[in-house]
This record gives C-alpha cells, structure tokens and sequence, in this order.
C-alpha cells in the first residue's frame, strides 16, 4: 500500500482533524475540572464562557464541554468497534462468495439482497427494545446494519480475484479453497478493506447518533452525542448552546468523513490506476 | 538530414524527469501504455533522462517505423510529439512544422494536435467512451474541431465509418463500443483521429492487442490512408518483422537512445547493431527434432464439449485430443477459436465441461479427471504445471519470490521451510535467474521488481516446483518482448528435453508453436480442423482456415 502522503490535501486535512479530535475526546476531560455527571450547583443553565465553563452548562449544571467530549469518545469507540465488526463479517462474507463464484456466490449475494430489503432501523429497534441493552448487542445492532454494503463491495472484488492468473494458478497447482482464501484472496482485499473502514465508520456514527437519540443507546449516566442531542432539543428555549456544541461536533465529523471518504475513493482509482500503468 | 519538405521533424528530443518529478495524481494520460515510469525498466547512465538525442522526420505519404522493446521510450517519443507528456516529464528538442519552428509544449504545439498531428491509441476499447455510441464520439470531435452542424458532421461521420471500412456505416454510427470486435473498435479510433483531416497519424502500437489476422487488417488500412491522402505515418511497434513490412524506414530505439536507423530495406538487408539482429532474429528459431512415436500417452481428452452461459455456440464442439510423454502439442487458433478454453478444460479449471480427460500414471489405466473427487484432484495437481499468458498478473504483487515459487511445494506438504528455498533457488537457477552467492536477496524480492521476461521466467518456476510430467503454457509468451520470447522459448525447449516433460503450448502464433512443439492441432470455432505434426502442417496445411493463419504472418 503506498503512502498516505498521494491523499488529495482536503482528504489528509480532514484526517488531520479527526485524529486530533479523536485525541481531544480521550485527552480532553483531563484539561477540565469538571466531571461530565456531576452537576455544578452554582451554576445551572449558564451560557458559554460562564465560571469557568468553556461551553456553558445544562439545567441541572452538567459541564457541557465535557459532556460532549466523553459524548464524543463514546460516540467514536462505538462507531469504530462497530466498523471493525461489520469489516470482519463485511470481508469474510463477500470474500468466499467471491472466491466460491457459481451457485455459492449467487446464493450468498441473495441473502444480502433479503437484508438490504429489510427495514433494518425498525429491526434495530425492535432488537434494542426488546432485549436487555448491553454493548455487545449495540455493537452487532449497528455493525449488522453497515456491513451489508461492505459486503458487495469485497465480493465484487473477490470475484475479480477469483479471475486474476495468479489465484487461477493457485489453483491449477492444487490449493484448495481455504488456502487460496488464507494465501491470496484475504491479504490482497484487506488494504481495500481498511479504506472502506473510512467510508463506513461515518455510517456507524450515525447510526450510533440516531439510536441514542432515541434513547437506545448507552445508558444513563453515560451519553453519546446522540443522547446529547435529545437532551439539547428540550432545552432549546432555554440553553440552546447545550444542543449547538454537540450538533456542531457530531456535523463537522461527519463531514470530515464524507470529505475524507471522497479522497479516498479518488485516491483509490489513482492507486488502479497506476497499478494498471505498472502492469 | 535537413528536415525540409518534412511535414513534422523533430531534432535532438529528450525527454527527462523534472526535479522531483515522481508521477503523483491521475493525470497520466498514458495509464494503460505500461508508462515506463512506472514499470521501471528505463535505466540509461542517468535515470532521469528517459529519452535522449532522437531525430525524426515525417514526410507526407510515407510510413517511418518507431521499433524498440517495452520501456525504450517508444511511447514517450509519440507522447513528447503530441504534446501530452505527464507533467512530470518534460521534453526538449526542436520541432518543426512545414519549416516552421515551433516551441515545444508551446500553445502553438498543443494546437497541431487535431489539426495537423492524429493519434492512434494501443487500447481502442480504453480509448473509446464505454457509455456513448460510436457515432457520438466522432460527431463531437467533428462539430468541436471543425465547427460542423449536428446534420453535416452526422453524414461526415457515416462517410468516415465507410472510409474506415466498417461494415454498415450508418448502423455503426447508434451502436456502443462494447458492440463491436477489437479490430472494429481500432477502426472506429481511427475515423476519429481522421476527423480532424490531420496530416500525421501517430499509431502506437495499434495492433498489440489484436489477433494477427485482424492486426493485417488494420494496417493494411492505415496504409492504404497513407497512399491514397497522402498521410504521414509514424508507426510504433515492438515488432521489427511486422513494421518492417508496412514502413519505408525505420527508427530502431534501446533504452532511450537510437540505435539504427535508415531505410527498410537496407536495414533488413544488412542490420548494422547487434540490437537490431536480435529483434530481427527474434522469429528465427531453431528447428525441433521430430517427435517420437513410441512414447506413453500422458494426457488424452475425449469428445470435450463445453459452451458458456449464453453463448450462441459451443466454445469446445467435440473435440479429441491426446499427448504423449516428453512431447510437445501446440494448440493453435485465432481468439476466440476455443484454444485457451480446451487448455482450461483440459485442467479441469471450468465448470461445465462435457467429456473425458484421461491422465496416464506409466502403465496404469488413466484416472478421469473430469469426474475425480475435488481433494484427489487436487493432489493429482503437483503432476500438472502451469504459466499464464500475463506475466504481471500471474504472480501475487504481495509475496516475495521464495514464497510464490514455493507456493506449489507448501500446498502439497513437501519440505520444510529450508528445503523448500533451497529447491526454490535450484529452480530459479534452472529457468535462469541466478539465486546463488550474492544475488541470494532475489529470493526476498517481489514481484514488481522484476522485468516481463523475468516474471515469465519466476512463472515458470513456479509451475515446475512439484517436477510435473506436464507443462501446459497458455499464451505464455505472447505479452512478452520479441527477445525475451526468444529466449522463454528456447528455456522450454531445454526444460523440456532436459526434464522429459510433455508441453501443451496453447498460442496463436505460429512460430512459436513450431519452436517448441513437435506436434500441432489447429482449432476454428471449437473444432480442430487440421492437427499432425508441426513441420508438416506448416508447410502443407490442408484446411483453408491453416492457411488464413499462416498468410497473416508477418513477413521476417
């Protein structure tokens, strides 16, 4: 895989940032001396930049600054642990149906086709509620419902692989599935794979962000930017910054997703590209 | 050499790489020219010159030949011509139009393409928009160029379709690119690079990926454009025997710099480089001893029938074939004519193949592949080599040569680690790639780093990693440089003879079928219409369709 370095300069900055905001929700809390749950009574309801709150703090006097970053951190380690769990079943998935082809392969992509049917956020929500809530479930609830595209996309290549001389030479020298799986098809897709991680990642988030909106997701005390949100839409008359900072950050990630996903996605063809000339 | 009367010339041209000028982003207009950049191959004294001291004239009505291997800077000559260097290339020397200075990479030289300077592309199918219809695209750069109203430029395009020799014109104008065959996408990129009515047409390489019949075709168009508008030819190729045959002189490059030059004639009369005699010779192969009747038969397939999905016909009708130990049988055809198909069938590599294929242990009953239970088959493997035609693409760009060759032996348990590199380097060193003594790092290198003809070689190895009784090549040396064949050939014809090992040889050339196989079998729409041995068919073919083949042969 070549260097980062050829990403277009918006894709690298939008990196740039959310690495660092990654490091300000784990680092962040440290810089306050204020606990995200614990209310300061002295100050209720007070706006930006009031006895010492950066962000100002809610109708019980909870520190909106390091709500939103331990917001932030819960946010951004679900939606990266349930990343991870779509990739693995993402990859494994439409690698051997790639590799199978035939029947095996048409079999498999129906499957994907009945979940894509699905009205999946109702499934989520159904799962959700009537399940006692743990992260494990939340985790699979969301990497469940992000892998599916993940899956076509390895598949598609996975079946270009299949086709390639190299793993057709596997073959014709005897290796069986699970060796031309393990040696050749798995390696060859998983830098592939790590890109797509940026594509998806921005999905989970918000996916996160909707179920805890709705108050699905981790619980009380703890509150991802989701839960944030729902808070910050009733105080709105009253507090409205402790909707805005939440918003704002959970809008600028995103964004930074999308925009890095769009480099990556352009840098990926530059990459085929000159593979093609090196070949 | 003056220059006058040359429609274009060009003196002294270079092409170097900018200060650190890496290729970055996706302006490489030359992605699928296999851009020596990338590959790598260009190693002059210095690396960043890539091109040096090249002279060219381009007279109207004459065909200059641009001959080199892949990487000595064919393409970026025609690339520098046209203006359409990557940025990170950049070309000096002095152009001249009609006796005109012009500067080069000036505004003045981006506006003789089109008018003056067309181009021909390798890849018709790249070249041409997947999504739009034929006729669209040369309507656009007729109303563009020429400034034609949607009507005209329509009629000016069906007469440049008919020009071009499409069958049908004005049905050709509503189809899509993917509708037509190679050779009618490579006329259809010519009626495009004619629209413009330019006066010099650069053609790189614009048979390569085409049958040799329909690679006549082709270039017996572009020169009948030559003689009859008076066009001026520059013709590009890695193949000295094929230019030969089309150019009135011709212009021999290596690494970079010029190497011959002169008329045709003279310079296939009496080649002055010793650069120029091997691509001359590269054709000329020593004669095969005759075959031996006597041998075991090794392989046999019986009444093999295959058709795929929604195919109008059979891609194998019938066929019959049988291959006896230590021999050689060259499966011969035309795309399409189903001879890479019966090598795969016959390897058991595609679904849905109807018939016996009969494998001979000596003295036993054969073992039918086609029926054998997947894990024995898989055992039966280690007796079966293989090498793809694609050296790129046959060797997996992650692992390092030690495991890719030793892939074969690690599948079927053999060894432990230090045995299988020490048989890693034996092999290596019987395909002539030397692993010993201080050139023991080869093993830890991977693939990119090495040429076509050397991946050819590390293919080869690989295939012969578990010592099989058979070789089967498909296409093996048909991406590959006229000297580097040469020589892959004369490796298999060693390996073979040295080994014993039978060779199913699966190619559309002819003379390489004759280098290496005793016996010949050629096919025509999943048939074989002609088989017996190579020398005899090739002097005597019976069937009209042998002789088709043997015409398009360029003359060496």
């Amino acid at each position: 895989m070549p260097s980062l370095r050829s990403l277009p300069p918006v894709a690298r900055a939008c990196l740039i940032g959310l690495v660092a905001l990654a490091v300000l929700c784990w680092l962040g809390p440290l810089l306050t001396r204020f606990d995200p749950h614990s209310p300061d009574w002295t100050a209720l309801s007070v706006g930006p930049g009031v006895a010492g709150h950066w962000f100002g703090t809610d109708a019980i006097g909870r520190d909106v600054y390091a709500r939103t970053l331990a917001g932030g951190r819960l946010s951004l380690t679900i939606g990266l642990l349930a990343s991870v769990v779509a990739l693995v079943i993402g990859l494994g998935y439409g690698a051997i149906a790639g590799l199978a082809g035939g029947r095996v392969e048409r079999a498999l992509l129906r499957v994907l086709d009945v979940f894509s049917a699905l009205p999946f956020l109702l499934v989520v929500i159904l799962l959700l509620t009537l399940f006692e809530r743990s992260l494990g479930l939340l985790l699979a609830a969301i990497g469940g419902y992000v892998w599916i595209d993940l899956a076509r996309v390895m598949r598609a290549e996975a079946a270009r692989l299949r086709e390639a001389p190299f793993v057709l030479a596997a073959e014709a020298a005897g290796a069986s599935f699970r060796q031309r799986l393990h040696w050749h098809v798995l390696p060859n897709l998983l830098p592939l794979a790590f890109v797509y991680l940026g594509l998806i990642l921005p999905q989970a988030i918000l996916v996160e962000s909707f179920l805890g909106f709705l108050g699905l997701s981790v619980d009380e005390p703890s509150a991802s930017w989701g839960t944030l949100l729902s808070e910050g839409v009733q105080e709105l008359d009253g507090a409205p910054w402790t909707l805005l900072f939440p918003a704002g950050l959970l809008v600028a990630t995103l964004a930074a997703f999308q925009f890095l996903g769009d480099g990556l996605r352009d840098w990926l063809d530059v990459q085929g590209q000159r593979e093609m000339a090196a070949a | 050499m003056s220059g006058a009367g040359a429609v274009l010339a060009v003196r002294g041209l270079r092409v170097e790489a900018r200060h650190g000028g890496i290729l970055r982003g996706g302006h490489d207009a030359s992605a699928r020219n296999r851009n020596p950049l990338a590959s790598g191959t260009v190693a002059g004294p210095n690396p960043r010159v890539l091109l040096d001291g090249l002279d060219l004239e381009l007279h109207a009505g004459e065909c200059l030949g641009l001959v080199g291997e892949s990487g000595s800077g064919k393409s970026l000559s025609a690339l520098a011509l046209l203006g359409l260097l990557p940025p990170a290339l950049q070309a000096t020397g002095q152009l001249s139009h009609d006796g005109a200075t012009i500067a080069m990479g000036s505004s003045a030289h981006a506006a003789l393409r089109g008018r003056v300077l067309g181009w021909v592309p390798q890849d018709p199918l790249a070249a041409l928009h997947p999504l739009r219809t034929a006729g669209s695209q040369l309507v656009e750069a007729l109303r563009v160029m020429r400034g034609q109203s949607r009507e005209h430029a329509r009629r000016e395009a069906e007469a440049l379709f008919a020009r071009v020799q499409l069958p049908d014109p004005a049905a050709a104008l509503h189809r899509f690119p993917h509708q037509f065959s190679g050779g009618q996408r490579q006329r259809i990129a010519i009626a495009i690079a004619l629209a413009t009515r330019p006066r010099v047409l650069i053609a790189d390489e614009p048979t390569s990926s085409l049958d040799a019949r329909i690679a006549r075709d082709i270039l017996d168009l572009l020169d009948t454009l030559r003689r009859e508008d008076g066009l001026a030819l520059l013709l590009i190729s890695h193949d000295l025997p094929l230019v030969g045959a089309y150019a009135q002189r011709l212009v021999v490059l290596q690494r970079g710099a010029l190497v011959e030059r002169g008329d045709t004639r003279a310079v296939f009369a009496d080649p002055q480089q010793a650069y120029t005699r091997e691509l001359l010779a590269a054709d000329r192969l020593a004669p095969l001893p005759p075959a031996r009747d006597d041998a075991a038969v090794l392989l046999r397939g019986e009444h093999l029938r295959m058709r795929y999905p929604k195919a109008p016909r059979d891609a194998l009708d019938g066929v019959s074939i049988e291959l006896r130990r230590g021999e050689g049988l060259a499966l011969v055809g035309e795309s399409g004519s189903g001879k890479s198909t019966l090598g795969r069938a016959l390897l058991r590599l595609l679904r849905g193949v109807h018939g016996r294929v009969l494998l001979f242990d000596d003295g036993q009953d054969g073992i039918d592949l086609a029926v054998l239970p997947a894990r024995e088959l898989r055992a039966l493997r280690a007796r079966i080599g293989v090498v793809f035609q694609d050296p790129y693409a046959s060797l997996d760009p992650r692992l390092r040569i030690a495991e890719i060759v030793a892939e074969p032996l690690r599948i079927h348990g053999r060894g432990d680690a230090a045995a299988r590199r020490a048989k890693v380097a034996e092999l290596l060193q019987a395909v002539g790639l030397d692993a010993s003594g201080a050139d023991e790092d080869l093993l830890d290198r991977h693939p990119h780093q090495f040429s076509g003809g050397q991946r050819q070689r590390i293919a080869i190895a690989r295939a012969l990693a578990t010592d099989p009784d058979l070789l089967v090549c498909d296409e093996a040396v048909s991406a590959l440089d006229a000297h580097h064949r040469a020589a892959i050939l004369a490796l298999l014809v060693t390996l073979k003879r040295e080994r014993g090992l039978a060779l199913l040889f699966v190619t559309h050339d002819l003379a390489a079928a004759a280098a290496v196989a005793e016996r010949i079998a050629v096919l025509e729409a999943g048939r074989i219409v002609e088989s017996g041995v190579t020398a005899e068919v090739l002097r005597a073919p019976q069937h009209p369709h042998t002789r088709a083949l043997l015409a398009a042969r360029p003359a060496a």
